[in-house]
């Protein structure tokens, strides 16, 4: 389903943002999943997942037209999600301090059974350690994007963007413990 | 009594019962960090919390936002009819002073001619 190629991407991209909404529900069809990937990385809630990605795709149909370089699709979709996440955290951080008593009823444990093998259990816990900017940078390298994208996602230099991977890494590893103590 | 040699392989000896079963594998799972495979699992269970129909679901709530006015035009939109109502509101107000002071002078008027009147009509009194 994923367009094949950069140029049938860049066309398929101009279709969507002359209004073609078969092009529309393509793109959709071709990111969702790996959208809903990014979201899961950034937030660790599953209930968050479908509630984000369709904010982050139907932020894609509102804006798509606007943007300059079709070929620049993918680094603007993972822009718009990792914005789109940020602003969900910082939502939740400050209904944390109205609403304290919230928080137990926010930190919804995944149902038995429906996530976890150890390495991925441990993966999800080892995230949820990490600054939010952190587990994007991780997230966006999980995905394929180079360091150049993932500088020009996150509007920061290639230099900038190894140092702190090299640093999400470490964070991530020293977190990483398959088979930890919940 | 032990000896030192002895109360090292004791202690050892205790202290390795306490690792579990696979120490060593979870060790070097931890050192190399989580594996491609980890992340993909990860992925796929993202995955599965879309329901079907998503991008369907998708187009129709982005239809329903682009249906809904903008911020700016409802700004816009208020703005315009406060301007129309101010416009209303002091078109009326001048047309009433306007009437008041066409009344008020018709009035005068009139108390200037029956004073006029009064003034050219014979004195009954000095007759």
């Amino acid at each position: 389903m994923e367009p094949s190629s950069t140029t049938a991407l860049a066309d398929l991209v101009r279709r969507a943002q002359k209004g073609d909404e078969n092009a529309q529900h393509e793109l959709i069809m071709a990111y969702q999943h790996r959208v809903a990937g990014f979201v899961y990385a950034m937030t660790n809630r599953s209930d968050y997942v479908e509630d984000l990605s369709q904010q982050i795709f139907i932020k894609m149909v509102r804006a798509v037209d606007r943007l300059q370089a079709p070929a620049q699709f993918e680094s603007w979709l993972f822009r718009l999600a990792r914005n789109t996440c940020i602003d969900q955290l910082r939502r939740q951080k400050l209904r944390r301090i109205f609403l304290p008593f919230g928080e137990e009823h926010e930190n919804i444990p995944e149902p038995a059974g429906a996530v976890d093998p150890e390495e991925l259990d441990a993966l999800r816990h080892a995230l949820a350690q990490l600054r939010p900017q952190d587990r994007a940078l991780l997230a966006l390298v999980q995905e394929g994007r180079s360091h150049a994208e993932i500088a020009e996602t996150l509007d920061t230099t290639v230099a900038a963007v190894k140092a702190r991977l090299h640093r999400a890494r470490e964070h991530l590893r020293e977190h990483y413990q398959p088979d930890h103590e919940n | 009594m032990k000896t030192e040699d002895q109360a090292w392989r004791d202690l050892q000896a205790h202290a390795s019962a306490q690792l579990r079963a696979g120490f060593a594998e979870r060790a070097l799972r931890a050192a190399r960090g989580p594996q491609d495979a980890t992340w993909r699992q990860l992925n796929a269970h993202a995955a599965r919390q879309l329901r079907p129909g998503f991008a369907e679901r998708v187009l129709r709530a982005a239809r329903a936002v682009a249906e809904v006015p903008s911020l700016s035009s409802q700004f816009a939109l208020s703005a315009a009819t406060a301007a129309f109502c101010l416009a209303a509101v002091i078109f009326v107000q001048d047309r009433s002073a306007q009437l008041a002071d066409e009344r008020n002078l018709a009035d005068w008027e009139r108390i200037v001619l029956s004073a006029q009147d009064a003034q050219d009509a014979p004195d009954n009194d000095s007759i």
